[in-house]
């Protein structure tokens, strides 16, 4: 039982407090089950809370009712246990890449000897491409190098949960697949369980075992779920060929869609209210 | 990478960007932009200073002070000279003091040749100077003698008029019927003519006297140039005869006197028996102390502006110190607690804007309190000991001056920290909460790195101020250093001092400008974001 539900999120929600009337609730009722080793997607039109999940996972964000169990114990705070990786690469200016990554290997990694912690930082910073560029400060690197430094300061940690945040939001589109290939082919080897919010349906089905899609906001919630039944490891040319791919698309789309009509009605009603 | 792109980025970690187009003409990069920008960066500051000396040099005799003329540029730099010239003798005559056998006789002799070649040169200058000051006064004699002459004869022709007019003013009074009111009123009117035309008269020949005068006080600059080589003549005359005496009473002719003094004490002593015994005998220990003493004895040096540039740097660093140890954990701590901060902000708002004239006299005070008596008083014993600072004679008004250049220059650093500490990025706020870190490495591996150049900007800012106040505090402590140096030059008040406060204006700038290169050095060497620092 506990390998389906590694990480187990129930009646999520997060609340503003609204200085004219009730609190405004952004998420509401929330609930969903993370397998272990998944790697789920969470999808939406941009401001329906996607960020606000996954920050309250990663708790950066207080929750303010309901709860998110990892690994049968309820998270209070953040922790190196679920590490993020931001839509902006946030490396330290003054530390290089290495420096970056080592940071919080010596927090994670406190009884491991200096030269354990050195093959660490240094594994994980070649697996996604930089042992060229291990010295270098973020300045030195251009923005997709910066954005493997914080793809790798994440996995170094050996996370029970990565938590990505739009981490190709500010990507060029040809980055942007070299970083997807990159964080799959780890992501193959290591098992670890994998929230990845997104906008980007292609992205979503290329890149995760199941889809989250997330009804319009306030009020977000699990809209439909969509298993995406691939093997792993995946090849994009041939997944784009595969009948089964347009066929996700296309659910997609429509559930986007209806969202979107869904929320044209609301205003409608709203203005004829008023 | 090559050694141009080596060079280009050592002027730019040195702030010296207006060398580069310089740099890349010697490559033969563009030529055409780069002498544009040699004529900009180069030509034009150096034509601008050109023209300000220019108009210095115009001015400046204009106007006539207690202490003289205004000094012209070059004056001011005869005068540099001087001062430079005046501090390399003094430290020969400290050396001298300390030579010992070869070396000391050698500097004797080599002193008695130049003062034997000086003694026909003295002869020589005064002969000039006798020349010049007869020739000054028959030129004198000869323009003033014509105007003498027109004076005397005006001044005769003038009392002539006066007495006719007179003569003829009473020979009509005494003709004046009683009641002819008429002629009386006329009378009355003419008398007031006769006055005044008496005043004017007065008026013209004072003009006369004015012009000659001016004549006295007219340069005559044949007798001013004689006097200035005079001078110099004198002055290096009177060096050589301070050096040969240092030479021949330094602390080696000294000791050796005693020696053979003490030896024949002794023997005395030995050879004597009875109540003399102790007579001898006290003869003895008092040589013996005298000779104790002749060992520690130094050449008494007066501060020159060298050792007092020196010696107010190191004070400015001393202050500077101070208030760094003490603005950067207190901005620290205020940029991390929003209580701090409202706690100090008070104390920030009242005492920032109070002028180092009030500090200085509180702070000389506090520290007599600490340091009653300076000669017996273990801390500045202490310094006195030291190798390097050992000379500076540090006492509590360098004390008082460097505390109160604390005071006052604490303040950029610690607002500048606590700003640097309050603004950091949220995103390395979260990577450091992901991370959990605890308080002390948060500090010490976010905070306190990412809030560097802004305490470094304000650690600039605070130099700066801190050289200003300090020139102020010495000034008024008098404690040594440029500004009791200035202070000293004001109270002496001849045209000589005067050009030397202008010397010390120079110095007081160029080593602002220096502290203020230094620190914008150490600014780029620790801002990560690469951004050019403003000059």
């Amino acid at each position: 039982m506990h390998e389906d539900k590694y990480v187990e999120i129930f009646n999520l929600v997060k609340a503003y407090p609204n200085p004219y009337g009730d609190d405004i609730k952004v998420v509401d009722g929330f609930e969903l089950n993370i397998k272990k080793g998944e790697i789920i997607g969470l999808l939406g039109h941009s401001g329906c809370g996607k960020s606000t999940v996954l920050t309250m996972l990663a708790g950066l964000n207080e929750i303010s009712d309901g709860g998110i169990i990892v690994d049968s114990r309820e998270i209070s705070g953040p922790g190196p246990d679920r590490s993020v990786v931001f839509q902006s690469p946030c490396l330290l200016p003054w530390l290089t890449a290495y420096g970056n990554v080592m940071l919080g290997v010596e927090r994670v990694f406190k009884h491991a000897t200096k030269a354990q912690r050195k093959v660490i930082v240094e594994y994980s910073l070649s697996v996604v491409g930089l042992a060229d560029s291990m010295h270098k400060y973020s300045r030195e690197l251009s923005g997709g190098m910066q954005q493997r430094v914080g793809i790798a300061r994440a996995i170094a940690l050996k996370p029970k949960v990565l938590l990505l945040d739009e981490p190709f939001g500010r990507l060029d589109s040809l980055t942007r697949m070299d970083l997807q290939d990159v964080i799959l082919g780890i992501l193959d080897r290591e098992k670890i369980t994998t929230m990845l919010v997104t906008h980007d349906v292609d992205e979503s089905i290329y890149m995760c075992d199941r889809i989250c899609m997330m009804t319009n906001g306030p009020h977000a919630k699990v809209g439909k779920l969509i298993d995406v039944d691939f093997q792993r490891p995946r090849v994009r040319s041939e997944m784009i060929e595969h009948p089964k791919y347009y066929d996700y698309r296309e659910q997609i789309l429509s559930f986007l869609d209806e969202c979107e009509l869904e929320k044209e009605k609301i205003a409608k009603q709203k203005a004829k209210v008023a | 990478m090559s050694i141009k792109y080596k060079i280009l980025k050592a002027i730019d970690v040195a702030g010296l960007n207006f060398l580069r187009p310089v740099i890349l003409l010697c490559y033969g990069e563009e030529p055409e932009e780069q002498i544009r920008k040699i004529g900009l960066f180069i030509a034009v500051p150096i034509m601008a200073f050109c023209l300000f000396l220019y108009l210095w040099g115009l001015f400046a005799p204009m106007h006539k002070t207690k202490s003289g003329e205004v000094p012209t540029p070059s004056v001011v730099w005869d005068s540099a000279k001087g001062v430079w010239a005046f501090h390399v003798r003094e430290k020969n005559k400290a050396n001298a003091y300390n030579l010992e056998g070869d070396s000391r006789d050698k500097l004797l002799e080599q002193a008695q040749t130049r003062l034997s070649e000086l003694e026909p040169m003295v002869a020589r200058v005064n002969e000039q100077l006798a020349e010049a000051d007869g020739a000054m006064q028959s030129s004198l004699a000869s323009k003033i003698e014509p105007i003498k002459a027109e004076l005397d004869s005006s001044k005769n022709a003038m009392r002539e008029a006066q007495k006719a007019r007179q003569a003829d003013l009473q020979a009509r009074a005494k003709a004046i019927a009683a009641d002819d009111t008429a002629a009386k009123e006329k009378l009355l009117e003419d008398y007031r003519a006769h006055l005044a035309q008496i005043e004017t008269e007065r008026e013209s020949l004072r003009s006369y006297e004015e012009q000659i005068d001016e004549i006295h006080n007219a340069d005559f600059p044949q007798r001013a140039e004689a006097i200035r080589a005079q001078s110099a003549i004198a002055e290096e005359r009177q060096y050589l005869v301070k050096l040969i005496d240092t030479l021949e009473n330094n602390r080696q002719q000294k000791l050796s006197d005693i020696e053979t003094r003490l030896e024949g004490f002794e023997s005395s002593y030995y050879e004597a028996s009875g109540a003399d015994l102790l007579k001898h005998a006290k003869s003895i220990t008092r040589t013996e102390s005298l000779m104790v003493n002749a060992a520690d004895s130094e050449y008494a040096k007066p501060m020159t502006l060298p050792d007092q540039v020196l010696r107010s740097v190191a004070c400015v660093f001393a202050g500077f110190l101070v208030a760094s140890l003490i603005a950067i954990p207190v901005g620290i701590v205020c940029g991390l607690s929003p209580i701090m901060m409202s706690a100090l902000t008070p104390f920030i708002a009242l005492f920032k804007p109070v002028s180092p004239i009030v500090w200085l006299p509180i702070f000389f005070i506090i520290v007599g309190g600490f340091i009653p008596d300076p000669d017996k008083h273990w801390l500045i014993a202490g310094l006195a000991e030291l190798p390097l600072i050992g000379w500076m004679k540090i006492n509590p008004a360098f004390i008082a001056s460097a505390l109160t250049v604390a005071m006052c220059s604490l303040w950029p650093t610690l607002v500048n920290t606590a700003l640097g500490v309050a603004s950091i990025d949220k995103d390395h706020i979260n990577v450091a909460r992901v991370l959990r870190l605890g308080f002390w490495s948060r500090l010490i591996k976010i905070v306190i790195p990412s809030s560097l150049p802004l305490t470094f900007a304000g650690l600039r800012i605070s130099l700066g101020v801190g050289w200003m106040v300090l020139i102020a505090a010495e000034l008024l402590s008098s404690s040594e250093g440029l500004g009791k140096f200035v202070w000293d030059m004001f109270n002496n008040g001849s045209s000589q001092t005067f050009a030397q406060m202008f010397v010390v204006v120079f110095v007081v700038g160029i080593i602002g400008l220096l502290l203020d290169r230094i620190m914008i050095v150490f600014q780029r060497l620790v801002s990560f974001d690469e951004s050019p620092t403003s000059i």
